[in-house]
């Protein structure tokens, strides 16, 4: 395992420094495609409704809304979707984003934690917007909030540079387990564009010990990750979650090829680990190595797809090529998957 | 209205800023700024946000605001120069027949441009013909802020040649800024708040006086009382609505320490004969009296105390009698307190008025009193019953006895055998002693120790009753089982050396201090007060209680006794007469009792922290599909007319007993009931329970509680609506009650948003008006409702017309 983690770190090294022309090219999702998307899943005010969660809004789907926006070129969707944001949810006294908002709940904000998944993505679609359309204020903002981020959501454990999944609640000393980390938390690509933002915090040794750790979580006879896991003495699958390769980090290989990783090892295991029947992604029991659910929501599909193309030159199935919105995350999914194959291997396409 | 800039230049609260601090504050704005905006900014600024300068503390606070971020640059710079000046927005207004926003524009380009002068008429200005900029301004009026924004990113993208109106992006922004303050300032993130405020001075102006408020309270709670002082002291020196000053000290008096609210209060003025703030005066005066309840060892300023005697006799006020009442009693001033007491009862009869009479009343001595009047009321709650059994202790314990009617000693033995009260029990057996009645006092002896078995008062009881009844087994029985414990336990029976005969046991209780009687004595003769024949005391046994939870015979059987035993020495004065008991737990009655007694424990800091552990993992669970559809609640339970306690029942127990206990009109425990219920695992059964808890602190008058409770699950539209409208009917209907006209009407309009204005509201809103002299506002809303034959709307007209006459208007 010692041969893949420096092959981990040697194509990420790479994608850092290009980080520009990775797989964040605008106009890489179709004009169609973001109006289908928007009309499913974007209210007027400018949030990110999670329809399959009670219609809920959290800074995560904010963070996708803002990137998607960006991606498809869109400067007054993104612009909609900031105002919400920034109004609704960057209000905490530490600079990071409330991560709940419930439209009928009062207030709307039911938990003022912050998730950091929420918090890298919307710093990233704003460095991205910022740079892109010379605007200063988003710019600003971006780095107000990547210094939050590295202020009250980084720690050094073991040696190690690590994301929290949230400011509080995760440490040692708020839980038996703890701390605990979430690896799909860890979105690569963001790294070198903060880096270049703001150079004198450690991004890229955040994502290399993130790297690192994904490689010694491989657990268990299907050498998938799980969604949580604990740093207290090994590391294992986080006591109080279920022990599984799940919703979470199902995302993994996804923002590994985004971010330019190209390890044919890794991605191998990763494909053979979650491709299911069908082409499903598989959501795996990380002890048994057995299978507790095949997803066939096109969205979840097409990431072992991009997997195959990625790793084997496979075309995309013709019904994965274009997108129909079913729910907001694997429709995010969806979206992300296509822009990358579109900027990177428009041959599976 | 002065302009702004004038108020601040002539400076009434206007300080010299640090050196270096101006240059900090330059980085706050963008250089392309207009230079009269930039002074009016840059004067406020100095005003409320760095405070205080003379102490330096300003330099910090501003070089706090400055590293926090760079504030949002307008994409293109704002109209420059006065003659420029933009009147899109004014237009606009005035098409649209605001009123309240043309003239909060008018106010807002003459503070911006002094040497502008407003159009005469701003409904002759020739319409606009940019639809689409209309459309913005639109979008703008109605809070859309997310909307502008697309709109201009919509026209940008169509028409690249299009420039936004300065003025327009500087709105949005300003009122983006706004909305995230606000949002900020509910959710309690006050670093926030001090942040957007340093970062958008030109928010902080009379006209929108809450965001001041906002930020002063920020202040104030983040221990920086002295700036929270200097922005109060801001709005007081610059801002001259009356309302707005009176409502500025009320809020400050929930946020400053005393001393620094007397700075604020040095600046009222005396308008006809009237001191502005006498009502805040008196509000103090109150609290500072509140505060002697919640701590007995706080007293309260005897000028306090004569002011809310004052407000007392004049304003007749049952809340008013109940705080001097429990401040008396407190303070062992029984007789001041009964007098209180008896005001409230006589206005307005209530549990804790009769609680409190009934403490005074033992505390005079007069405990018959005491139990006869609070007896009505002694399944209240436990801390009423409490009460009730230590005016029914002391009454048993007076000595000599008096003389208690049958039914009333009929109904204190069952009161006192439901309730388990060891010290009753063992007073129903010196009592029934005292009357001779051995058997009987035996009984209730064995009663108590049934209740306790280690109460050894009641063990010496028993001893001495069996002594006395000739069981001399008996006696060796007790004797064995408290040997080594109770020395006068084992000397029943004995003789004590130089006493003439035995003691009688009544005499020893009644005199605590001194020593224990060392062997009974049987009195020359009977106490004429208590002949056997006419007093009988009803043993246990026959109590008409049902739950009366144990016969005598299970409780007297030696098993019942301990066979472990405690190590320490009984002191002196266990049995004392419980008089003891009736004082009130200084704690639970500051406020009146049943209002604390449901109040949720404030949060501690960890509590957070399990939340927040929560909620993401529960998040990605749900992604997989829709939720399972809950089945639908099952039917209320028949009954809730126990008194159990809600926790030991499951989440779905305690939901229906949650609606059943509503049924009954119970809100308080019904409140508890839900609380169980939200450890639902269903979210159906969780809204239900956050809904139903909602309502029950709503019944309870306690809105902040039910906006809390409200948030504890989602809800569906109706419902939040619902909710929302009958959390601001109270806000409105507490804000009126309070005196606090403005707030009350600010929170009718936000209802108003919501749902329709319902009669009995609009003619709330009418006497609102009134109590602020809007007399045709008054007017108009009365005749509105009178419309629909609303007595009370009829009524209000007449106000209007009599107050008119008054003032001569």
């Amino acid at each position: 395992m010692k041969r893949l983690s420096r092959q981990i770190l040697l194509a990420t090294a790479l994608a850092f420094s290009a980080w520009t022309d990775g797989a964040a090219a605008q106009g890489t999702v179709g004009a169609a495609d973001w109006a289908a998307y928007k009309d499913r899943f974007l209210a007027a005010e400018g949030r990110i409704v999670d329809d399959a969660n009670g219609d809920i809004s959290h800074s995560e789907g904010q963070g996708y809304g803002m990137l998607l926006a960006y991606l498809a070129d869109s400067r007054a969707d993104f612009d909609r979707i900031w105002a919400f944001t920034r109004a609704e949810l960057l209000l905490r006294d530490d600079g990071l984003v409330m991560w709940k908002w419930d439209p009928a709940a009062t207030p709307h904000v039911t938990d003022t934690n912050n998730a950091s998944d929420g918090d890298l993505l919307i710093a990233y679609a704003l460095t991205l917007a910022g740079e892109a359309w010379s605007r200063r204020d988003l710019t600003a903002a971006a780095v107000s909030l990547g210094r939050a981020i590295m202020r009250s959501n980084v720690r050094t454990v073991g040696g190690r540079l690590v994301l929290m999944p949230a400011a509080t609640g995760f440490d040692a000393k708020d839980r038996p387990d703890g701390p605990v980390i979430n690896l799909s938390y860890w979105v690569f690509e963001a790294f070198p564009a903060l880096a270049q933002l703001l150079p004198e915090h450690q991004w890229a040794k955040l994502s290399n010990d993130g790297l690192d750790l994904l490689e010694q979580t491989l657990f268990g006879k299907s050498g998938l990750p799980p969604d949580w896991t604990s740093l207290k003495e090994d590391l294992l699958p986080a006591r109080g979650f279920a022990p599984e390769f799940g919703y979470n980090a199902l995302r993994i290989p996804l923002y590994l090829v985004r971010a330019g990783n190209r390890d044919a090892e890794l991605l191998g295991a990763f494909s053979s680990g979650i491709t299911g029947p069908d082409g499903a992604l598989k959501l795996v029991d990380i002890p048994s190595g057995a299978q507790k659910a095949a997803l066939s929501d096109p969205g979840y599909r097409a990431i072992p797809a991009a997997l195959a193309c990625v790793v084997g030159k496979t075309p995309l199935p013709d019904d994965l090529k274009t997108f129909q919105p079913t729910q907001y995350y694997p429709s995010t999914l969806h979206l992300l998957t296509l822009s990358f194959l579109r900027s990177r291997y428009p041959d599976c396409l | 209205m002065k302009p702004l800039a004038f108020i601040l230049t002539a400076g009434v609260g206007a300080t010299a800023i640090a050196l270096g601090a101006s240059d900090a504050l330059s980085r706050l704005w963008p250089s392309d700024m207009p230079e009269q905006n930039f002074r009016v900014s840059e004067n406020i600024s100095r005003n409320l946000l760095t405070g205080a300068t003379k102490s330096g503390q300003g330099r910090e606070m501003l070089a706090q605001a400055t590293v926090a971020s760079p504030p949002a640059a307008p994409a293109t710079p704002p109209a420059a120069a006065a003659g420029q000046v933009d009147e899109t927005a004014l237009r606009y207004f005035a098409r649209q027949g605001d009123q309240r926003r043309l003239e909060a524009e008018i106010a807002r380009l003459r503070a911006l441009y002094p040497q502008w002068t407003p159009p005469a008429n701003p409904l002759d200005i020739p319409p606009n013909q940019d639809t689409r900029l209309d459309e913005m301004w639109r979008l703008y009026s109605e809070g859309d802020y997310a909307g502008v924004r697309k709109a201009i990113a919509d026209r940008q993208a169509a028409e690249p040649q299009w420039q936004v109106p300065a003025d327009l992006l500087e709105r949005l922004a300003l009122g983006e800024a706004r909305q995230q303050l606000v949002n900020a300032s509910d959710l309690k993130q006050y670093d926030t708040v001090i942040r957007l405020g340093a970062q958008n001075p030109s928010m902080l102006t009379c006209g929108d006086v809450d965001v001041l408020w906002r930020v002063a309270e920020a202040f104030g709670r983040t221990d920086r009382a002295q700036r929270a002082r200097d922005a109060y002291l801001y709005v007081l020196n610059n801002c001259p609505g009356p309302d707005e000053r009176l409502a500025t000290v009320q809020k400050a008096s929930e946020v400053l320490p005393r001393a620094e609210l007397d700075a604020l209060l040095a600046l009222e003025k005396t308008v006809d004969g009237k001191r502005e703030f006498q009502q805040v005066r008196d509000d103090l005066a109150r609290r500072s009296v509140a505060a002697g309840n919640a701590d007995a060892k706080v007293t309260a300023p005897a000028q306090d105390l004569a002011t809310v005697e004052r407000l007392a006799g004049e304003q007749k006020l049952t809340s008013d009698y109940l705080l001097l009442g429990w401040y008396y009693v407190q303070r062992k001033e029984p007789a001041r307190a009964e007098r209180w007491f008896r005001l409230a009862n006589e206005q307005e009869p209530s549990v804790t008025a009769a609680q409190g009479l009934a403490l005074a009343l033992v505390e005079l001595d007069r405990p018959a009193e005491a139990e006869a009047f609070l007896y009505d009321y002694r399944g209240e709650n436990e801390e009423v019953r409490a009460v009730y059994l230590a005016a029914a202790t002391n009454l048993l314990a007076i000595v000599p006895p008096v003389a208690i009617p049958p039914e009333v000693l009929q109904r204190m033995s069952a009161e006192i055998a439901a309730a388990r009260n060891v010290n009753g029990a063992q007073q129903l057996g010196w009592y029934a002693d005292a009357l001779y009645q051995y058997e009987t006092a035996a009984l209730w002896f064995g009663t108590a120790l049934g209740f306790d078995p280690n109460d050894e008062p009641s063990a010496y009881g028993l001893a001495l009753m069996r002594w006395k009844l000739g069981d001399v087994a008996g006696v060796a029985e007790m004797q064995r089982i408290w040997a080594g414990r109770s020395a006068r336990i084992a000397r029943v029976g004995q003789p004590e050396p130089g006493s003439r005969q035995t003691q009688q046991p009544a005499v020893a209780y009644a005199t605590p201090t001194s020593a224990y009687p060392v062997a009974p004595t049987v009195p020359a003769e009977p106490t004429p007060l208590a002949p056997r024949t006419v007093y009988p005391v009803t043993p246990p046994s026959s109590a008409p209680v049902a739950a009366a939870p144990a016969p005598a015979q299970t409780i007297y059987p030696p098993v019942a006794m301990p066979q472990t035993f405690p190590q320490t020495p009984y002191p002196q004065g266990v049995h004392q007469p419980s008089a003891v008991l009736a004082q009130p737990n200084p704690e639970r009655f500051a406020q009146p009792p049943q209002v604390m007694a449901v109040r949720p424990a404030p949060q501690a800091g960890g509590q957070e922290t399990v939340v927040v552990q929560q909620a993401p993992v529960a998040r990605p669970v749900q992604r997989t599909a829709q939720r399972a559809r809950p089945a639908a609640r099952e039917p209320r339970r028949a009954g809730c007319s126990t008194t159990i306690d809600a926790s030991t029942l499951s989440p779905r127990a305690a939901l229906d007993r949650g609606w059943c206990l509503m049924d009954v009109n119970r809100p308080v425990e019904a409140a508890a009931a839900f609380e169980v219920g939200l450890r639902s695992d269903t979210e159906e059964a969780r809204r239900d329970a956050a809904y139903g808890q909602s309502l029950a602190y709503l019944r309870l008058g306690l809105s902040d509680e039910a906006a809390l409770s409200a948030a504890k699950a989602p809800q569906s539209r109706g419902r939040t609506l619902e909710l929302q409208a009958a959390l601001l009917s109270e806000k409105a209907t507490g804000h009126f009650e309070a005196e606090r006209y403005t707030e009350a009407l600010m929170a009718l309009d936000e209802r108003a948003r919501i749902v329709p204005e319902s009669i009995d509201l609009m003619v709330l809103r009418g006497y609102a008006y009134l109590n602020l002299k809007r007399f045709r506002d008054a007017d108009q809303v009365f005749r509105a409702a009178a419309g629909t034959g609303d007595r009370e709307a009829i009524r209000g007209i007449a106000s209007v017309k009599a107050a008119r006459g008054e003032t001569g208007n």
